[in-house]
This record gives structure tokens, C-alpha cells and sequence, in this order.
């Protein structure tokens, strides 16, 4: 008997090791080891960009101006920190010299910018390169610049742009310039022209006097003209505006119709509008050189604020067709219009981003103001910003970045432009001199 | 006379009962458990004193006066829903909020900036950019950090140097058995001086242009097609030659193949999870995917690298092996952010055990950024 369960005991023992060994082997590490990394951190890429040398004695201030304006395209996205100065161990006495990479990896510069800079009477030469410390190499080719000394500063957006794009992987947006209402006086009267200026706020200029109320400028996609509506008529009226020559005319100058909130095709031949007439606004195309017109929608609500897709091929506009407005998307000949935003609120001013991935729109909500961005189908939708009046987003020409309104509360409040990351960070106020609304952002220039 | 059996067990029993009563209570007895309470003794003056009431605390007859609390200057904006809409679904809409407050006072007129009469053109007169020649690879200022008696100079770029110091071993013609080949390890480069910053200058002799990797890599002793062994002619019933034939078969198919020789499978206990979450951890803390363009950001890259005893990486062998879910252009951002996460984190070497070595000596990290998105 007790053989017997002797017996039992071994055989069940034996017949459960191939198990043991089996689930044992299973977890044997065959080939490297493998983990996966999900969690990491989103802070701002530490770079240094010693000052650029200047080869010339006239170089010497431009050099150190370049430089700064490099470093506050850089740092102005959010993206990247500047590492000071004073915190560098080793200098840069030669643009073709070596790169100590340890001096660098010891202040934590995961980028490096060297330039050199060069002023030969009116003739300006600015040369850069860049680096990936930890990688020991360089992040691309270097390249040189030349131009005027009056465009330095487009030169140094221009140097932003390309470290911009080889540390991202995508294009940069400084090189760049918006065109913007201007606003003075007080709300009861406010004075109103058009203003253009560089993306960061530099170089402003008018456009337009204060005589004739102007809204809702909009470039070209090629940056060289502005289409605006202007109440110069006493009635609104869309004109255009040869940004060169600041030179304009009126595009539409039917008597007693009101045409506004017109946006180019990015084409540049075509502009899509609103048009009311007899209490009805319904959205229109124009062909600027002979000026025919072709009716998109024929709807008894209001169809307003269109905005084409980059290709071309479909209209994002307003249009309170249910009751409250919302976004729709309609082939860019006209037709049937499919809902793409059903959240709680009041939808409106869509822009189709330059990627063509987003759309983004004003929404406004309990009282609240938003600019938000939205998939094409409507889903994803997420809210940038929330404040007590946000409108007018513009797509930063890489489709990153986002510019605005936003205008306090009160009797003093005044419209300024603000700046937003698509990821809803980096909000913050662009310098103008005065308050401004209504911001349009060019292409690269 | 003698007594009846029953008195004698009478009195036997008797006598067993008296003696122990008698006796028994003498014997030794466990004592029940008492509950104990333990008490604080005090004396009467004490509890007389605890037992009084507390005096009251003595009344200031003109209490001081009270500070007004601060008033902001203004109340605090509330967010009330302007009753207009802004948008511009008719231009009158302008967004103009309800309580908007009349200002009589008519505004001073401001000097208008002058209108400008031209705008440089967009096509300003910047120049095509011109492409500048590349730097020189950067040479190594300092020579190797190994000081030997003899220079060696630095192996071939895709020689990698292996930590255990084997020789070579070449196939022996008399051999009856086939030897397994190796390639003799790659010695590490090294200089015959010692070599400071105080003195990397001076280095005007052209002939240190040893450019040793700073970290040695494990080569991959991926062992050359060995000639035929020169054999006698087997006996056709003989085990040698199948045997031979198959080893060499083996070769051949592996480096037909065109993978590296495969690792010997690590012996000893795999890493814990506990081993593997803390790794994790500490690359997690150096992947910076804040500077990553929106398409790198749904890129998940697969990367491989391969560690030294102590931890650390070696930045040669840091490689991707794969992508999904963006452009070659967005994958090389993310495999960059990943890079940088690996050197820096890795730099003073990530904290696993070393017996396990042969358990993290090579490790492939996939960087998924996918939650990142979100944050």
C-alpha cells in the first residue's frame, strides 16, 4: 500500500516537471532584452547659441542682434530653452573649428548653434551651423545667407527657420509676417486700420486710415496681396490690397449688396465670400480677374466665414441651417454640406489648417470664449484656450501655432493678439503697439 | 485473620484519596492568568489639582482695534456671457459686451502713424542660401584614454571590441574534429602617452591620429567561411565526416543567413520586473519629446542599443531598428529624441545588476509616444 502511493506521488511529480520546466523556459529571455518606453517628459529642448562672430568690424553689433533675434524665434515657440551665456564653458573663436562636444554636454546644450557674420559695405553675409551635442555631429549642412543689412532680421528668422526644421522635422514659421486690425480709442470708439507686421511683432506698418471701419484681413497664399472688407461705402465691401505697391481696390461694388468674410483659394485666382441679400447671406466664389460669380449655397440660414481646404477641394464655412451655429464641409463647387461639429455650443470663424489634418474654430460655451481645433470629421475636438472672448484663430504657415484675439472684459478692455500651440500650450500675447484683433498670418516668406 | 478481598480495596482506595488530599495541594500547579491593569498613582494634592477648574484666561477690557481687511480696488471680473456673438457671421456683429460702460470723455485724437507708401516685397533681397562645405569630422582632440606601452591604433569603423580577450583560432589542418573559429579579439586602441587638456595642444607630431571610439562595442566575431579542411579522405562508414558536414552545413546557413552569430542564450535568472520597470523609469525621465513635430509624436520607433558592464551605452551601437505611424523624416526625429534619451539618462550608467549582465547587454527600447500625445 504505502509502495504503492510512493509510486503515485513520483509518477505525479515527473509528470508535472516538463509543466514547471516548460513555464520556466517560457519566461528565458531569447535575444536582447526588450522593454517599451511610454512615459517621458515635455519640456523645452536646452540648446546654446553663443553669439555669432563677426568677421568684420561693421559686423559687430548686427552679429550680436542676430544672434538675439535667433534665440527669441527659438525660445519664443516653447520648444526650446536658451541656455545662458554665462553658463557655457567653452566659447566659439572659430566658425570652422571643431566643436568641443563635452563642454557642451556638460551644460546640458542638447542643440548648439554657431554662426559667423560678415558686413561688406550694404552687403550682409550670415553663415550658421548647427549641432546634436549627444549625437557628435552636425544637424545638417551649414549654410550661408546673404542680402542687404536692411534685411537682417529676416535673415536671422531665416537661420530660426532652418534650425526650427532640423530639430523638429518640420518647417519653421518666423520668417513670416501678419497682417492685423489695428485698434485705437476707446470701445464706444474705436478707431480701426489695417496693420502688417512681423510675425513677432516687429516692423509695423499701415495699411490703411482710420477714416473707414475694416475687418477680417486675409493674405494670399503667395503672401503678396490682402483681401479685407472695408465699410468705406457705408455698406461692407470686400477689397484687395497689393501688399507691395499698398496699392487696393474694391472688389465688389454692387450697390446696396453686402459682401464680406472673404478668403482666397489656394489658387489665389479665386475668392470665396459671403453675400447678403434681402436678409439672406448664402456663400459665393469670384474670379478676381473677370470678376464672375457662381452662388455655393442656397440655404434661408446665414452661410458665412468660409475657408478653403489646402487642396482645394472642399469649403469649411459657418452656418446656422440647425438652429445654432455650426461647421459644415461642402465640396468647393457648392452641394450637399455635411455637419462636422455637434458639441455643446455655438461653432464658428473655421479655418482650414495649411497640414489639412485640423480644423480650427471659435466655439463659445457657458458664457465662455474658445479656440479650439477639431478633426475634419469632427472628432478629437480639443480646446486651446478659454477666456472671456477669444476669436479669429489663423494657422501659423507650418501649422503649428495658432494667433488670435482676445479681448477683456469692461470698459477698458482692449483686443490684443495672442499665440497658442495646436497642443494648447505656449499661450501668450504677441507685441503690438496698439490693440489689435482680427490676425492673418502669411506664408513663408 | 485476614481480611475480605472488597475491605482491601476499600481501604486501598481510601488510603489513595486521603493521601491526596492530604497531599495534593502541595503539588506544583500552573496559576491562572490575571488580567493586569496597570494605574498611575498620584497623590491627592495632585488629583486635587487636576480636578480644578481651569482659570479663565484674563479679559482685555478694550480689545484692540481690528484691521479692516484689504479691498481690491476694483471687484473682481466676472465672466458674464457677452450678448452679442463675435463672430463674424454678419460684419455688425462686432462683439461688444453688455455692460460696456459709457465714457463720456471724448478720447484725445492720436497722431496717426504715417501710412506706408511701399512695402518691401516679400522677395526680399535675401540670396538662395548658400550650402557651406562640411566641417571636418571632428577629429578626437584627446587621444585614447588607454596609456599602454605599445600604440595601437583604432580598429576599423565596423570593428567592434569585445570586453573578454579571446584569440584567434584557425582551422587546424590535422585536426579530426572541426574547431569551432574565432576571430582574435580587436585589441583597444590606445596611446603611448598620457594625454591631458593641459597638454592636448602640443600634440604637433602628426602621427596620434588615432580616432578610437570613446566605447568598445562587442564585436560581432561573425567567423569567415573556413576553407575545407584538409582531411584525410573518410572512410565512407565513418561518423566524422556527417558530423563535419553538418557543422559546417550549420555555418554556412548562418552566415547565409546574413544574421550575426547568435548569442549564447544568457544563462542565470532574467531581470525582475522590478529590474526592468526601474530601467524604464530612467530613460523614461531623459525622453524629451517636447521639440518633436506632431507627426514625430505618433511615431513609435524601436531602437537597440548595447550597454558595458557598468551600465552604460554605447553610443556606437545605438541604432533604429524600426518605425511605424509617420514619415522617414518624423521616424529620424523620434529616433533622435530617443537617442538623446538613452546617452544622457545612460551617461553615468543605468542602475541593473551586474550579474545579469548577459541579460542587458544588448536591449531594444520601443519609444512610443502615443499617451505623450495626450499630455
Amino acid at each position: 500500500m504505502r509502495r504503492n502511493l510512493t509510486a503515485l506521488l513520483a509518477s505525479l511529480l515527473l509528470a508535472a516537471a516538463p509543466l514547471v520546466l516548460s513555464g520556466s523556459s517560457a519566461e528565458a529571455q531569447n535575444g536582447p532584452l526588450r522593454i517599451e518606453i511610454t512615459d517621458g517628459v515635455i519640456e523645452p529642448l536646452p540648446y546654446a547659441v553663443p553669439s555669432f562672430l563677426a568677421e568684420t568690424p561693421a559686423a559687430a553689433e548686427l552679429a550680436n542682434q542676430i544672434t538675439r533675434v535667433i534665440a527669441a524665434d527659438l525660445s519664443g515657440t516653447g520648444l526650446f530653452r536658451e541656455i545662458p551665456a554665462t553658463a557655457h564653458i567653452s566659447g566659439v573663436t572659430d566658425f570652422n573649428a571643431p566643436v568641443r562636444y563635452a563642454d557642451w554636454k556638460a551644460v546640458n546644450a542638447q542643440a548648439l548653434i554657431t554662426g559667423a557674420v560678415s558686413v561688406n559695405g550694404k552687403q550682409l553675409t550670415v553663415r550658421f551651423r548647427g549641432y546634436d551635442v549627444f549625437a557628435d555631429n552636425e544637424l545638417g549642412a551649414g549654410l550661408q545667407f546673404s542680402g542687404t543689412t536692411d534685411g537682417w532680421r529676416r535673415m536671422a528668422h531665416k537661420v530660426a527657420d532652418a534650425i526650427y526644421s532640423r530639430i523638429t522635422g518640420e518647417s519653421g514659421y518666423f520668417d513670416s509676417r501678419v497682417v492685423f486690425v489695428s485698434e485705437t480709442g476707446p470701445k464706444n470708439d474705436r478707431r480701426k486700420r489695417l496693420a502688417i507686421m512681423d510675425y513677432d511683432g516687429a516692423n509695423v506698418q499701415y495699411l490703411t486710415n482710420s477714416a473707414a471701419l475694416v475687418l477680417a484681413p486675409r493674405f494670399s497664399p503667395t503672401g503678396d496681396r490682402v483681401l479685407y472688407t472695408s465699410y468705406e461705402s457705408g455698406f461692407p465691401q470686400i477689397h484687395v490690397l497689393d501688399v507691395g505697391k499698398v496699392q487696393r481696390r474694391v472688389l465688389s461694388a454692387d450697390k446696396g449688396i453686402m459682401s464680406f468674410a472673404p478668403r482666397f483659394a489656394p489658387d489665389g485666382n479665386t475668392v470665396v465670400y459671403s453675400q447678403a441679400e434681402g436678409g439672406n447671406t448664402d456663400l459665393y466664389t469670384m474670379d478676381i480677374a473677370t470678376g464672375a460669380r457662381k452662388r455655393l449655397t442656397h440655404a434661408p440660414s446665414i452661410e458665412t466665414a468660409p475657408s478653403y481646404s489646402p487642396d482645394g477641394s472642399q469649403i469649411v464655412f459657418e452656418s446656422d441651417r440647425s438652429g445654432t451655429p455650426q461647421l459644415y464641409v461642402m465640396s468647393a463647387s457648392g452641394g450637399e454640406a455635411r455637419r462636422v461639429s455637434f458639441g455643446k455650443g455655438r461653432y464658428g470663424t473655421p479655418v482650414w489648417s495649411p497640414r489639412g489634418d485640423l480644423i480650427a474654430f471659435t466655439k463659445q460655451s457657458k458664457g465662455r470664449f474658445h479656440i479650439g481645433v477639431m478633426r475634419l470629421d469632427g472628432s478629437e475636438e480639443r480646446l486651446l484656450t478659454a477666456s472671456f472672448l477669444d476669436e479669429g484663430p489663423s494657422w501659423s504657415p507650418n501649422g503649428r501655432v495658432i494667433m488670435f484675439t482676445r479681448e477683456t472684459q469692461g470698459a477698458n478692455g482692449r483686443a490684443l493678439l495672442y499665440s497658442v500651440d495646436i497642443l494648447g500650450r505656449n499661450l501668450k500675447p504677441v507685441r503690438t503697439p496698439d490693440g489689435a484683433s482680427d490676425p492673418a498670418w502669411s506664408p513663408l516668406q | 485473620m485476614g481480611l475480605q478481598t472488597g475491605t482491601k480495596i476499600s481501604l486501598a482506595g481510601h488510603g489513595v484519596l486521603v493521601g491526596w488530599v492530604a497531599f495534593g495541594a502541595w503539588l506544583p500547579s500552573e496559576p491562572l492568568p490575571l488580567p493586569v491593569q496597570e494605574v498611575a498613582v498620584i497623590s491627592a494634592q495632585e488629583f486635587a489639582r487636576l480636578s480644578q477648574q481651569i482659570q479663565a484666561p484674563e479679559v482685555v477690557e478694550t480689545p484692540s482695534s481690528l484691521t479692516p481687511p484689504e479691498r481690491s480696488p476694483e471687484p473682481p471680473e466676472v465672466s458674464v456671457r457677452p450678448e452679442t456673438r463675435p463672430d463674424t457671421s454678419t460684419p455688425q456683429s462686432t462683439p461688444a459686451p453688455a455692460e460696456e460702460a459709457p465714457v463720456p470723455t471724448p478720447p484725445e485724437p492720436e497722431p496717426e502713424p504715417e501710412l506706408a507708401d511701399s512695402l518691401p516685397v516679400p522677395e526680399s533681397p535675401i540670396e538662395t542660401p548658400t550650402i557651406l562645405r562640411n566641417l571636418p569630422v571632428p577629429e578626437q582632440v584627446r587621444p585614447a584614454d588607454r596609456v599602454a606601452p605599445v600604440p595601437v591604433e583604432a580598429p576599423e569603423d565596423e570593428v567592434a571590441i569585445d570586453d573578454l580577450v579571446q584569440e584567434e583560432v584557425s582551422p587546424d589542418a590535422g585536426a579530426v574534429s572541426a574547431q569551432e573559429l574565432q576571430d582574435a579579439t580587436a585589441p583597444e586602441a590606445a596611446s603611448d602617452r598620457i594625454a591631458t587638456e593641459a597638454n592636448e595642444d602640443d600634440e604637433a607630431e602628426p602621427a596620434p591620429t588615432v580616432t578610437a571610439p570613446a566605447t568598445s562595442v562587442r564585436p560581432k566575431a561573425r567567423p569567415r567561411r573556413p576553407e575545407p579542411p584538409q582531411v584525410a579522405e573518410p572512410e565512407p562508414n565513418t561518423p566524422e565526416p556527417d558530423q563535419s558536414s553538418a557543422i559546417e552545413d550549420a555555418l554556412a546557413a548562418a552566415i547565409a543567413g546574413g544574421g550575426e552569430v547568435e548569442a549564447p542564450e544568457p544563462a542565470g535568472p532574467p531581470l525582475t520586473v522590478g529590474e526592468k520597470d526601474a530601467l524604464r523609469v530612467s530613460v523614461s525621465k531623459c525622453w524629451n519629446v517636447g521639440s518633436l513635430s506632431t507627426e514625430a509624436l505618433k511615431t513609435t520607433v524601436e531602437v537597440a542599443v548595447s550597454l558595458d558592464p557598468e551600465g552604460r551605452p554605447k553610443t556606437g551601437t545605438i541604432r533604429m531598428m524600426a518605425s511605424t505611424g509617420g514619415s522617414a523624416s518624423a521616424a529620424k526625429q523620434a529616433y533622435e529624441a530617443a537617442r538623446r534619451a538613452i546617452i544622457r539618462c545612460g551617461a553615468k550608467g543605468f542602475s541593473l545588476p551586474s550579474e545579469k549582465y548577459d541579460h542587458w547587454r544588448d536591449i531594444v527600447m520601443t519609444f512610443n509616444p502615443e499617451k505623450m500625445r495626450i499630455k
